[in-house]
């Protein structure tokens, strides 16, 4: 029996699901190595809160065009949609990275179920608030973008992203302030936000940067998802 | 685009230098030399907090924003230094005799005789140490090589190697991946900004890809020792914010320095002040406290100039 509590089976499922994604982007949207598709928890909950917490990345694979939508990792996502609503005034991380989630969603699988709250189709699709954000202070401001690096996907427009083109500078600061900390999580987030950036300063060294980001901290899947996807955007993926 | 980073507030910056001042007056006894130390250490090893102080007293003399008070503390901690720990600059000449070769006297006489003071026997040794090939061919790392180029300059010296070559052989001259800065390349990146911009004195001698450069990147460093309290490279730091084009005086890493400081003006080295011997003590802070006068006489001569060239008070601007 399962003895560990529910917070570490938590940060383990979640950690099993971002190497489920890192094994389909490798893949090129084939049967990943590790199984099936969701990665088995034993407990339904526990899968449905670690796909909340890795939010729209569950669907990078289908929304970078590796594979045609997985209708297990659709249904899943839409269902940790319905069971985790932001609330009445969620933090703003919280609020865009549900908005992140159901607008995956909406472009995977229109007609699917979205956020309404109470669980109906077609909630609302306003992008939330980015206020908090625009005139943070760099290493706030690179923080938060980490957090939220299931939004650094081409094409993907949002309030996020253009706070994040207009601040190359701030994240690349950002990002060194992050290596220096051995913070690789958010290291690997901010460096994939960079590489959709314009701006950043050839000083930098980005690429190896992700690079060494990745020898230091590659044992954490989150890190290596981050990394993969910065990766495929460096190369350019279709969209 | 960046966001502006806050600036200081400039009577907390020049505080923390007249703080700095009195506690280096009142300790001027303990910049001592050790004239029988252990051949093993040398007996040069000492010199090198007195000639720190008196490059950082000429930068005080030459900015000319310290009090009265401040400017007659550090002419007396000067007179001392020369008349009583050098013996009127006779202790330099025997250092010179202890090893022949050895670039720390004319380092330390250097600053002194740009203040007027004189050894005539030692500028004799120098000149023709200067003259054998041994001084010239001598290895250093690049960034003390560039330090003893810029002094052989400002002495009247042809520089072994020339300047723009020295510079660009530091790290600090690659312009290498920000993020792999440790401690000791920080005080690589501090040193060359001293000697390029001549302590302070001539901010245009940084090139300006270099200038860029430490425009884009500081701001983060000075984050990262500021929380890692490391207070003699902050204030390092802090000294190479102001000799850029464009200060940002970090009005976070300010308050984080002055609130290290004591109430008797010492600024621990490393987190807090260590206890225990009374020489000891001063040997740990002496340098993060002879730091934090420079780095407050040039953040608060600096503040003024941009204060006196933008008089609707916009202070100085976000760095890029």
């Amino acid at each position: 029996m399962d003895q560990s509590g529910p917070t570490t089976r938590l940060s383990d499922a979640v950690r099993d699901l971002a190497a489920q994604v890192v094994s389909a982007l490798r893949s090129g949207g084939h049967s990943p190595v590790g199984g099936a598709f969701p990665p088995s928890t034993g407990d339904d909950e526990i899968t449905v809160a670690a796909v909340r917490v890795l939010g729209a990345d569950t669907l990078l694979p289908d929304a970078l065009s590796f594979r045609p939508a997985d209708p297990a990792a659709v249904a899943l996502v839409a269902r940790a949609v319905r069971a985790f609503p932001p609330g009445a005034s969620p933090a703003p991380t919280t609020a865009w990275s549900h908005w992140a989630m159901a607008g995956a969603l909406r472009r995977l699988a229109p007609g699917s179920a979205e956020p309404g709250g109470s669980g109906e189709p077609g909630g609302a699709t306003a992008e939330p608030d980015t206020a908090w954000l625009e005139y943070a202070p760099w290493p706030v401001l690179t923080h938060q973008l980490a957090v939220l690096a299931a939004l650094a996907v081409p094409g993907c427009d949002s309030g996020i992203a253009r706070v994040a083109a207009a601040r190359p500078v701030d994240v690349a600061r950002g990002f060194v302030r992050a290596v220096r900390r051995r913070d690789w999580l958010q290291a690997a987030g901010a460096g994939r936000w960079l590489t959709l950036l314009d701006g950043v300063p050839d000083t930098l060294g980005l690429g190896t940067g992700l690079e060494f980001v990745g020898l230091m901290g590659g044992t954490d899947p989150r890190v290596v998802l981050h990394l993969r996807a910065a990766g495929l955007l460096r190369t350019g993926v279709p969209v | 685009m960046t966001m502006a980073i806050a600036s200081a507030d400039t009577r907390l910056v020049h505080a923390v230098g007249v703080g700095a001042v009195e506690w280096l007056h009142a300790e001027r006894d303990r910049f001592r030399l050790e004239p029988d130390a252990d051949p093993e250490t040398g007996f040069l090893q000492r010199f090198k907090p007195i000639g720190e102080l008196a490059l950082i007293a000429k930068v005080l003399f030459r900015e000319g924003v310290s009090g009265s008070r401040q400017t007659d503390l550090a002419r007396k901690l000067i007179d001392h230094a020369w008349r009583e720990h050098l013996d009127g600059g006779r202790m330099l000449v025997r250092g010179q005799r202890t090893e022949p070769l050895s670039p720390i006297p004319f380092e330390v006489y250097l600053p002194f005789r740009e203040l007027g003071y004189h050894e005539p026997e030692l500028e004799r040794m120098v000149e023709l140490c200067h003259r054998t090939s041994s001084w010239t061919d001598r290895e250093y790392t690049p960034v003390r090589r560039l330090g003893l180029s810029a002094f052989e300059n400002r002495y009247g010296l042809l520089p072994g190697v020339p300047l723009p070559e020295a510079a660009e052989r530091t790290w600090l001259g690659h312009r290498p991946e920000p993020w792999t800065v440790e401690g000791h390349t920080g005080y690589d990146i501090t040193h060359t900004v001293f000697h390029l911009t001549d302590w302070g004195e001539n901010p245009d001698g940084l090139p300006a890809d270099v200038a860029e450069y430490l425009a884009l990147w500081l701001p983060v460093w000075l984050d990262d020792w500021l929380d890692l309290k490391r207070w003699d490279l902050l204030g390092e730091l802090l000294v190479v914010d102001a000799c850029l084009p464009r200060p940002t005086l970090d009005a976070r890493a300010w308050a984080g320095f002055a609130a290290a400081q004591q109430p008797d003006g010492a600024m621990p080295a490393i987190d807090a002040m260590p206890e225990g011997d009374p020489d000891e003590v001063f040997d740990v802070v002496y340098h993060s406290t002879l730091v934090a006068a420079f780095a407050s006489v040039l953040a608060t001569s600096r503040a003024l100039a941009l204060l006196s060239a933008d008089p609707a008070g916009q202070g100085p601007a976000d760095p890029v």
